[in-house]
């Protein structure tokens, strides 16, 4: 065979390399569909607000470092914890998970080339960009929200809230609500409809069961915040009354509202970090997941359940018993799906061969930070208890452990067992597990005496303590932990950083991974796969004759779709090949349509109602613009 | 393998009908639909959750000495918006059989149902402004929010009408067939919006 | 000690009881979980379970067992004993069931106390019968406060157009502290009030005390006191029975100089701190609605004397 005629292969691979060719420079990534560089965008820019949030407990900590200090005055004290919450659960982890590692590697774990509606996706990312920059608008204009995260009325309506600060919090979070709902509907047909031919629901990795709990929880969640955010501003903006108990309203409806969507919403910030610990475990333990249908059940009938005990958090408000009682009980019937997942995830590292390199630290520290916060979570089951221990630091302590040790530590874990794949290269393994065990070590030292510290009689959100009351040790301790905490994440970043410029070059698949991205180069390339897979288990990698399959239909052109940006749809459960989708390639329209949406938001805090109007036009005439060209044009 | 359908290309009311009818699971263009349904049906059940909550505790409804609302016309008019389901329906019947004339004109005629009930709707409740404001007590603001949030649905979907009759205008493609059936789609989620406010908004008189 | 693990009520035994054995139990959990990661990474080398060898069957049955079965008997006791019997106990009671009624209607940042039918009203501090079956009924003027007396009971929330009760029962004469604890604005952290417990008899005499009008200022200062506190602002805001003070906006001042602290549990009770506090009050709570009224020294040393006269 003469060394001059290349393989078909790879005029193949050039072809489609051609075909899905990203623009360069600042324009290609302003206009970019590519789910690839959706994702890189939503995780810098949720990596910016993680700064931001964390900057912001750290002036908290400062100031509660001692009794009676006066770093922050009570008014500004108020606006950094609300902004704490608000900053950490809207613009942190939910577009960390759902915007990064959901958009970056659902379409390379379902053998897909991209997303369901690509430019749906890129909307998204700019309208989140967008969002927070409003908000953020709010709070360096010295309007920030000061109510806390969670904005109870009367304290948030305009009688006891003047300032502009509560309509910043509520216009941007039914902002950012657009893009998280459009991520949400996005991922769930990307799931339905475009995994790879042959590739049936139960032969789906069990990250994307997670990820499909997840949206469809945001679908039917997310409207009960809307609402009651839409309420508010009527009542702020129009005068309307919705809450004032003398015009007829309850304050009672702000909180059933809010905790109908705030509930779920919990459980939308774990599962993600649950589908992460299951493609991390059984690639470092070296075997399946056991009891695999238990656990892809589990996931999304905590999701499911999550939507019936959101009156948890009202049991101090005075309902009646048997309301209460109801809610306890549901509240304990979610622990048990909850169980199921963890002794899988701890039997498969008894019975497999785990290597204890970074990534799978980082799941092991989740699973036993997500056992403390699970435990003190059942405690608050028990009713009488949770009325001695609500409101108190025991909350704070819990949430901490199930947020921060349970969502970002996989996350955390995640952002080390991918690296090699998105960057190229690997990270220093040393230093990764020293910067795992400071920031383990440091979280249960900040967090840990929290438990202890409501106990104490502490109540939350207390700008200051007095001295006399065996509080300032506790909170001594836990501020120190913060800046020990704050040191173990700026390792982090550093390890990850330095290394994408000098770590050792990654290869293909550096861990023996178990689903489909490891068979890419690393970075994948545009395209993602020059044959479609084919695919028999949900630990596609594994599958020997499934990959060398691929080999031959690559050389023979078969599942190549090379005719154009293309990419192939199939049925929702059997996952048949149903059609071929053309997809569109790249568009500046979504970061119009973001900003005519800013531009609408803008004009209703400004309260300019005809100017709003006529935002509201050109956003219909942008979307009309929008789909103007269709895809067998592209 | 390779004989799965390219669809996105048919082009023409035979190409495009022959695509449909070749196609087994529902279209990505349908799921998004139907799950932005899904979120806002959801936000219809949270208002109108949110008005029985205010009813039920309240001693005495309406609130402040308001009069009921009048239960004909509203019902009259829902009627007429439900029966623009016929023309709505059958006008992606007729795109999928390759009728392509006979459902734009079916969709012109559903279009002018649905903007005259809005357009008498929209008297109605300038009407009711008239007689009592939202600003007056919780009663009041439910019954405006309620009722401004289905017309306001109502009003996007003439939009999503006129679009779609433009862009038919010019001819039958798969992404436009798609696009009718997702809008039809919405006017069914909207029909039993409506059905559900106008019930919600009347039940102190019924 | 201001903690629900100092308990003085059966009501606060029963909950911190009931903490102590979840305690327990929850170690156990803890305990037996980091054993089984400390046993993954011993037989980090061998597959398969302790014993068991490599059986998907055992693993599942494991997960089974483990995930679902074990907790379902424990979620059930929990349920039981917590959710069903100690409900029961301390649960808010009839009327029926109590002797005597306090009402606390919560402010931005202060407490207004009243006692059942007395004409008797105080702030801050709340004076109960030591052994008494008290019903504590809990509103709100403004947003929504929560009363809470830790050493007491769990606590309740004071919701504006709602009246939520608890019972107050304290097993011995004492001071117990409490705290708001519903994040409530700017001087939601100073927002504290005391109970005390005296011996029914003491309480008795000291309700009666509280029905009557304040002292009429004796010496000279103390009289031109009275007399700029009615022409300023002051009157306005506060009330002290038996003279033209009327307002309802602050608190009732009749009896001031009977308490302890000052400003919601803030500051002591002395004419020095008294004497800071009306004259800068947002040096002490930043953001308080009492205004400084900008009097000068002078005028509010007077005031300070009139004040620390109504005993």
């Amino acid at each position: 065979m003469e060394a001059a005629a290349p393989p078909a292969s790879r005029t193949r691979t050039e072809r489609l390399g051609r075909i899905w060719e990203e623009p360069p420079g600042v324009l290609g990534w302003v206009t970019t569909v590519d789910h690839k560089r959706i994702g890189i965008l939503y995780f810098f820019t949720a990596i910016a607000f993680f700064f931001a949030g964390g900057v912001e407990a750290m002036l908290i900590r400062t100031q509660l470092i001692g009794p009676n200090q006066a770093t922050l005055d009570p008014a500004t004290f108020n606006e950094v914890m609300t902004m704490h919450g608000v900053t950490m659960i809207f613009f942190f982890v939910i577009p960390l998970s759902l915007g990064a590692f959901g958009n970056y590697l659902l379409p390379l774990m379902i053998g897909a080339r991209d997303m369901a509606f690509p430019r749906l996706n890129a909307f998204s990312y700019w309208v989140y960009l967008c969002a927070g920059a409003f908000i953020y608008v709010g709070l360096f204009s010295g309007n920030a929200p000061s109510a806390g995260w969670f904005d109870y009325v009367p304290l948030a309506s305009k009688t006891f809230s003047p300032g502009p600060g509560i309509d910043f919090y509520a216009l941007g979070l039914l902002f950012v609500g657009i893009s998280t709902t459009a991520g949400a509907i996005n991922v769930i047909v990307t799931i339905f409809k475009l995994r790879a031919p042959g590739m049936s629901l139960n032969r789906m990795p069990l990250f994307c069961f997670a990820f499909l709990a997840v949206s469809f929880a945001l679908v039917f969640a997310l409207p009960a915040l809307n609402t009651a955010l839409i309420l508010l501003e009527l009542e702020r903006l129009l005068g309307m009354h919705f809450f004032a108990p003398a015009f007829g309203g309850y304050p009672i409806l702000w909180q059933n509202l809010f905790w109908i969507f705030g509930h779920p919403e919990v459980y939308i910030i774990i599962l993600p970090a649950f589908g992460i610990a299951t493609s991390i475990i059984p690639t470092f333990t070296r075997r399946r997941m056991v009891a695999f249908p238990l656990v892809a059940l589990a996931e999304i009938l905590v999701a499911f359940l999550g939507f019936g005990v959101w009156a948890h958090h009202m049991f101090a408000v005075g309902l009646a018993t048997a309301t209460t009682v109801y809610f306890a009980a549901a509240s304990l019937v979610i622990v048990i799906p909850s169980g199921i997942q963890l002794f899988s995830w701890v039997t498969t590292i008894i019975t497999g061969t785990p290597r204890f390199k970074t990534p799978l630290l980082w799941i092991v520290g989740f699973i036993v930070l997500f056992i403390i916060g699970g435990l003190s979570g059942v405690m608050f089951a028990a009713i009488p208890f949770d009325q001695q221990t609500t409101d108190t630091y025991f909350v704070v302590a819990h949430f901490h452990y199930v947020i921060f040790g349970a969502a970002v530590f996989p996350l955390l874990g995640g952002m080390f067992y991918w690296f090699p794949k998105v960057s190229g290269r690997m990270y220093n393994e040393r230093w990764g597990q020293a910067s795992f065990w400071l920031t383990f070590v440091a979280t249960n030292i900040t967090f840990f005496p929290m438990h202890l510290l409501g106990l104490a009689g502490m109540p939350r959100r207390d700008y200051t303590y007095p001295a006399h009351l065996g509080w300032s040790g506790y909170n001594l301790i836990e501020t120190l932990g913060a800046y020990l905490l704050g040191l173990g994440l700026l390792s982090v970043a550093a390890n990850l950083i330095v290394s994408l410029f000098r770590g050792e070059p990654a290869g293909e698949d550096p861990w023996g991974g178990d689903t489909l991205e490891w068979s890419t180069s690393s970075p994948p390339p545009e395209y993602n796969y020059a044959v479609i897979p084919t695919v028999s288990s949900p630990y596609a990698m594994w599958d020997r004759e499934d990959r060398e399959a691929d080999e031959a239909n690559l050389e023979a052109g078969r599942r190549t779709l090379e005719a154009g940006h293309e990419t192939p749809a199939g049925t929702v459960v059997d996952g048949e090949w149903d059609e071929v989708l053309e997809m569109p390639s790249k568009s500046a329209w979504p970061p119009l349509t973001a900003l005519a949406i800013s531009a609408i938001f803008a004009m209703v805090i400004l309260q300019l109602w005809l100017s709003a109007a006529i935002a509201t036009a050109v956003l219909l005439l942008v979307l009309a613009a929008w789909h103007g060209r269709e895809p067998e044009e592209a | 393998m390779e004989a799965a359908p390219r669809s996105m290309e048919a082009s023409g009311p035979a190409e495009v009908a022959a695509a449909a009818a070749r196609r087994r699971a529902q279209p990505s263009g349908w799921w998004g639909m139907a799950l932005l349904i899904a979120t806002e049906a959801t936000l219809f059940a949270c208002l109108i959750a949110t008005y029985y909550y205010l009813r039920f505790n309240a001693s005495e409804w309406p609130l402040g000495g308001i009069e009921p609302p009048a239960v004909v016309l509203p019902l009259v008019f829902t009627g007429g918006l439900l029966a623009a389901t016929i023309p709505v329906f059958g006008s992606v019947a007729a795109a999928k059989r390759g009728a392509a004339g006979r459902a734009w004109w079916l969709l012109t005629m559903a279009t002018a149902i649905q903007a005259t009930y809005l357009g008498l709707q929209i008297h109605l409740f300038a009407g009711d402004l008239n007689t009592f404001s939202p600003q007056e007590n919780a009663y009041s603001s439910i019954y405006f929010t309620l009722l401004g949030l289905h017309h306001a649905h109502v009003a996007v979907g003439l939009a999503l009408d006129v679009w779609l009759l433009w862009k038919l205008a010019r001819g039958i493609t798969n992404y436009r067939l798609i696009g009718l059936r997702a809008v039809a789609l919405y006017w069914y989620f909207v029909n039993v919006a409506a059905v559900a406010v106008v019930l919600t908004q009347l039940s102190p008189s019924l | 000690m201001v903690s629900p693990l100092d308990p003085h009520s059966p009501d606060a035994h029963h909950i911190a009881t009931l903490w102590w054995w979840m305690l327990v139990v929850a170690g156990i959990v803890f305990g037996g979980a980091v054993a089984m990661l400390v046993i993954g990474w011993l037989r980090r080398d061998r597959p398969g379970l302790p014993f068991l060898g490599e059986s998907e069957r055992a693993n599942t049955t494991l997960v089974v067992a483990f995930g679902m079965a074990i907790p379902i008997v424990i979620l059930v006791a929990l349920f039981i004993v917590s959710d069903l019997v100690l409900m029961q106990e301390t649960d808010a009671p009839r009327a029926s069931e109590t002797t005597m009624t306090v009402t606390v209607v919560g402010h931005q940042w202060w407490w207004e106390v009243r006692y059942g039918n007395s004409r008797a009203a105080t702030a801050n501090e709340i004076h109960i019968p030591a052994r008494t079956h008290v019903r504590l009924v809990a509103r709100s003027a403004d947003v929504i406060h929560s009363f809470w007396v830790p050493e007491l009971n769990r606590k309740i929330d004071m919701i504006p157009g709602q009246s939520n009760s608890i019972e107050l029962y304290a097993e011995e004469a004492g001071v117990y502290r409490g705290q708001c604890a519903e994040f409530c604005g700017l001087q939601h952290a100073h927002m504290a009030f005391r109970v005390y417990a005296e011996p029914p008899a003491g309480f008795r005499e000291w309700l009666a005390h509280q029905e009557q009008p304040g002292t009429e200022p004796a010496g000279a200062e103390a009289r031109r006191g009275q007399r700029l506190f009615m022409e300023n602002a002051c009157a306005s805001c506060h009330t002290i029975a038996g003279t033209e003070a009327r307002g309802t906006v602050g608190p009732d001042l009749t009896h001031l100089a009977s308490r302890n602290m000052l400003a919601a549990e803030s500051i002591e009770n002395t004419p020095q701190e008294l004497f800071r506090w009306i004259q800068n009050p947002q040096s002490i709570k930043p953001g308080d609605k009492m205004p400084g009224l900008g009097l000068g020294p002078a005028r509010f040393h007077a005031i300070v004397a009139y004040l620390t006269e109504l005993r």
